[in-house]
């Protein structure tokens, strides 16, 4: 049968078995040996698969995964491989080692893109402001980069002050180690849960703190202060703000993820300044890279540290309506103190609308209780919160002050032709000072009017829009951090100040409410870059929502319903959901999975079918899978060992059905050439059985009385076949043993492959379903394959589709549910046989559809109801 | 199922008295070494089955033990088990004769297994 075949392996093994006097004892061991090894190449080979499509579920934006998750996944695939072809090299000894070569080639691309380290255009570990541009922003982030554009291109006032370079950053992080410290501890304790996350960031942060920096990073911050104080004043006291690298680009604004130290003394540049770069590890900053695809690595964390101004009010203006992109408007946020008192949504802040013209003119201002205030003291530094006093109801601005800051605005917009979000701070002597500046994003939505009692009675109205958009979900009031533990997924935020750590939850959150802050604080800024519609400013809102189970909050319409109010819902735009699906992270999973993933050797009769043409880890996956099935067939007939020889079932007439037993998958020594099938002694080969032979095939076209001897893959009339010399080629393989199944069945081209791992150990257990070809055009093939797949779908199978190629998968489960899959899998293989034929027949694939889970359902109830009396009969 | 000898080699200490424990109430007879050259020193003293290592350790690290071991006992089974997520690193690991490279967190049933293929194997050479 396989004489071809057979000389070239003898010729390997320098003689045929028997010729070397190996005894069948000793031939028995060698096969065990094999066998050993194919078993175990088999659980790699599932291994690899699944972990395949783990990482082509993360591409397709499934579940949000970090760099340590690309990491970790590709190590495991390249290790899963390596252990396929040592396998297979001890199944077939010499026979394949040019895999080895192929595979080091392969990862060694793999390694050069996970390897691919950002490093530091900088040369410098700091840099005086004045010498900071628009073209030095990768070596000290966006924001300063802005700052020190503003001051010298444009010329507005902003403090004096220097940079901490990014180069400086990778000092700290990469040359103490701190940073392979950190990977490893993200990897082993995952940051995918709240509960996990706020401890784990926690550590990471101590340890980033606790450090020490090396001592060039810190003589070259202690001397660029010293400049600042002859700039400026003896211990002048700065403010410190984080300017990470990566900050601005596609439109990830960051807000808020970081920390800003203000009113630092000399003495603690340096511990405020690793608290800043430790900032990076906050939870909000981790749940925000994680959410928006932005590797770790990517962010340096430059530090800016400027001169304290002593603020008699500050706040933020936009240069447009972030809220509408139709509107040109500047909107200026002001409160007493601090610019903080704003950004942090503490308090209501006063809002004035500038409208651009020649000249502008102020025309709206609404001024609100601030009851509390930021200060920091000009002496001992200390920065405090504070209450307001008399000038709560007061306006934090004059309308002069409010112009002069809205002409700024419009300026800036000018300067740099893109809508501005600014940090600004008035000092006592009214002289305003920049602090910051970003690009803006507006949003489409608008304000919405909505008819009175369209919607019923809204439990709450009022407040502003933080981000527009309309959602329900449950309240969850969060007071506390313990708070954030319990926030349920797509719960309603519900708080009285708009803290920026609040921002974690909003990966979560369904939408936000707010007692305290503006549509310009940092919650709300993320809310809107994570589109959770927010109300914010909403007063009382804690008292009167927190007992109220399901709401819909309107954030268009600034009202809140109890309840889910569909009609409401229906109005809300579609979320933008695949934003992340284009960030970095997926860039770099994507070209990882590159050499991972494609597979181009479909066809194991083709020339090219060859270890030199495996381009990915899935080719020689693909490769060594067929060859160790051929290799591990080959085995008995290659020694001339009867025991491991195939044998052919007998169901009333011999089939070209060939069983090799690999262990105990028969009930006792086969003697002869045929076997049937009460011999076999192996589940998963019982059960795809019972599918196969439970309903007779009706055709098309009509079958006839030898009908079974239509090997499966027999299932087209195939007339292209004209070169198939390999008897092999021809007809259904099955290797078993008690608990596993591995059947290769081919007719020419068209080939199909069923495998199966049936035993106690649930987790290891599956059934694979893999075929390819017919004899239709492909177009008909294809639309085969998805039939088939559409069918397993409903079964639970993973199914992914290549071309005219279906890779089914089910696994873990108990036994009785893995026989069932199997049951399901024999159905298919009696019944698709020339449905490619009709398959463009609308009205005929129908009824198949229907007449399939209809014989299905009747199949499985059946082995159940079996399956259930055997069981009763047992605990009789 | 019969007995099988575990060396569990890692410097943090605290995660291989656990995880010893755990696998030794599975029924496994469990060593520990908290350094590269202590799992030496057991290794050449005692009969073991599987050892389970760790890659990154102060001192000599876990692919140089690896190579030691293996120089000294060539049959022995050696699993790395680590939070060190490194192609290259595996894929040497692989090539000096580790049976398998896993990552941390790794589920004790999956260890578990692994131990036990791996145990299987070195039956059937010897």
């Amino acid at each position: 049968m396989f004489t071809r075949l057979k000389t070239i392996f003898s010729s390997l093994l320098g003689g045929d078995g028997r010729g070397q006097g190996l005894s069948d004892e000793d031939i028995l061991a060698e096969f065990r040996k094999r066998y050993h090894n194919f078993r175990l190449l088999l659980t790699a080979n599932k291994k690899t698969l699944g972990i395949m499509s783990e990482m082509e579920q993360a591409l397709r934006g499934q579940f949000v995964f970090g760099m340590s998750f690309v990491r970790s996944q590709a190590t495991a695939a390249s290790v899963n491989v390596f252990r396929i072809v040592k396998h297979l090299s001890e199944i077939a000894p010499g026979k394949y080692d040019s895999l080895f070569e192929r595979l080091k080639d392969i990862q060694a691309q793999i390694a050069a893109v996970l390897d691919r380290q950002p490093h530091s255009e900088a040369t410098e570990l700091t840099l005086p402001l004045e010498a900071v541009g628009r073209e030095t922003s990768d070596q000290v982030g966006s924001k300063m980069a802005n700052l020190g554009d503003i001051m010298t291109r444009v010329g507005l006032p902003v403090p004096p002050g220097f940079a901490i370079t990014s180069l400086a950053y990778y000092r700290f992080m990469n040359d103490t180690g701190l940073q392979d410290e950190i990977n490893r501890l993200i990897q082993v304790v995952g940051s995918d849960d709240q509960a996990k996350l706020l401890p784990l960031c926690s550590q990471i942060q101590q340890m980033i703190v606790s450090a020490e920096l090396p001592q060039s990073v810190a003589d070259a911050i202690t001397s660029a202060y010293k400049d600042l104080e002859a700039k400026t004043m003896p211990a002048v006291h700065v403010s410190m703000r984080s300017s990470a690298l990566g900050e601005d680009a596609l439109g990830q604004s960051f807000a808020g993820q970081f920390r800003s130290v203000l009113g630092v003394s000399p003495e603690d540049l340096l511990i405020a300044y690793k608290e800043i770069v430790a900032s990076k590890y906050s939870p909000q900053a981790v749940t925000y890279r994680l959410a928006k695809g932005i590797p770790s690595e990517d962010v340096a964390m430059c530090v800016g540290c400027m001169a304290m101004i002593h603020a008699r009010s500050g706040g933020v203006a936009y240069s447009r309506n972030p809220l509408s992109i139709r509107d040109d408007e500047v909107y200026i946020h002001s409160a007493w103190g601090l610019a903080k008192t704003v950004v942090d949504g503490a308090v209501s802040s006063d809002l004035f609308v500038v409208r651009r013209g020649d000249p502008p003119a102020l025309v709206e201002s609404h001024i609100s209780l601030k009851d509390r205030l930021f200060v920091c003291d000009p002496v001992a530094g200390v920065c405090r919160n504070e209450e307001a006093g008399p000038l709560a109801g007061q306006p934090s601005l004059t309308d002069e002050e409010a112009l002069e800051l809205g002409r700024i605005a419009i300026a800036l917009d000018k300067a740099y032709g893109e809508p501005l979000d600014i940090e600004w701070a008035m000092d006592e002597s009214r002289r305003i000072f920049l602090l910051q500046c970003r690009p803006l994003q507006q949003m489409e939505a608008g304000r919405a009017e909505r008819p009175e009692s369209q919607f019923g009675k809204p439990l709450m109205s009022g407040g502003v829009t933080g981000s527009p958009g309309i959602a329900a979900g449950k309240v969850h009031p969060v007071r506390r951090d313990m708070d954030m533990l319990t926030f349920p997924e797509g719960g309603v935020l519900l708080c009285s100040e708009a803290l920026p750590r609040w921002a974690t939850l909003l990966g979560k959150a369904s939408a936000v409410v707010s007692e305290r802050g503006s549509s310009a604080g940092h919650l709300a800024n993320v809310a809107r870059e994570f589109g959770v519609p927010a109300i914010m400013g909403l007063t009382n809102a804690v008292a009167a929502l927190s007992d109220k189970g399901v709401v819909t909050v309107d954030a268009d319409g600034l009202g809140i319903y109890a309840g889910r109010v569909e009609a409401l819902l229906a109005l809300a735009p579609p979320r933008d959901t695949d934003q992340a699906l284009h960030s970095p992270m997926h860039a770099i999973l994507r070209e990882v999975l590159d050499h991972i993933a494609p597979l181009s050797m479909l066809d194991p009769t083709a020339q090219e079918f060859a270890p030199e043409n495996c381009k990915t880890l899935h080719d020689i996956t693909r490769f060594c899978h067929e060859k160790s099935v051929v290799e591990m067939f080959r085995f008995g007939q290659d020694f001339h060992f009867s025991k491991r020889a195939s044998k052919q079932l007998k169901y009333r007439v011999p089939m070209k059905w060939f069983f090799v037993n690999l262990d105990d998958g028969f009930v006792s020594d086969v003697k002869g050439k045929y076997v049937t099938m009460e011999q076999i002694a192996c589940d998963p080969v019982h059960a795809l059985w019972e599918g196969f032979v439970a309903v007779p095939w009706k055709g098309p076209p009509p079958v006839d009385a030898a009908g079974f001897m239509h090997i499966v893959a027999h299932s087209t009339v195939n007339r292209n076949i004209a070169h198939v010399d390999d008897e092999y080629a021809q007809g259904n393989y099955f290797m078993i043993s008690n608990h596993y199944m591995c059947l290769s069945s081919r007719f020419g081209y068209h080939f199909c492959t069923v495998e199966a791992l049936v035993d106690e150990r649930e987790n290891e257990n599956y059934v694979s379903f893999q075929f390819k070809g017919g004899a239709a055009e492909l177009d008909r093939r294809m639309r085969r394959a998805r039939f088939v797949a559409e069918v397993l779908e409903n079964y639970s199978f993973q199914v992914e589709m290549q071309g005219d190629e279906m890779r089914a998968m089910y696994a873990k489960g108990p036994m009785d549910v893995m026989l069932d899959r199997l049951r399901v899998v024999g159905y298919l293989l009696m019944h698709t046989r020339q449905i490619d034929m009709v398959m463009t027949n609308d009205a005929l694939v129908n009824h198949y559809r229907q007449r399939f889970a209809t014989e299905i359902g009747d199949i499985l109830r059946e082995s159940g109801e079996k399956h259930m009396s055997q069981v009763m009969r047992e605990m009789a | 199922m019969s007995t099988c000898t575990v060396l569990l080699v890692d410097d943090e200490a605290e995660f291989i008295d656990t995880l010893g424990k755990r696998l030794a109430r599975r029924g496994l007879e469990v060593h520990l070494a908290h350094s590269g050259q202590e799992a030496l020193d057991v290794v050449a003293a005692q009969e073991l089955d599987v050892v389970v290592l760790d890659v990154k350790m102060p001192g000599m690290d876990g692919i140089e033990a690896l190579q030691k071991i293996k120089a000294l006992k060539p049959d022995l089974e050696v699993l790395m088990l680590t939070a060190h997520a490194n192609v290259e690193v595996a894929m040497r690991g692989m090539e000096l004769g580790a049976f398998d490279y896993l990552m941390k967190p790794v589920e004790l049933d999956e260890l578990l297994y692994k131990i036990q293929d791996a145990n299987k194997k070195k039956c059937l050479i010897a």
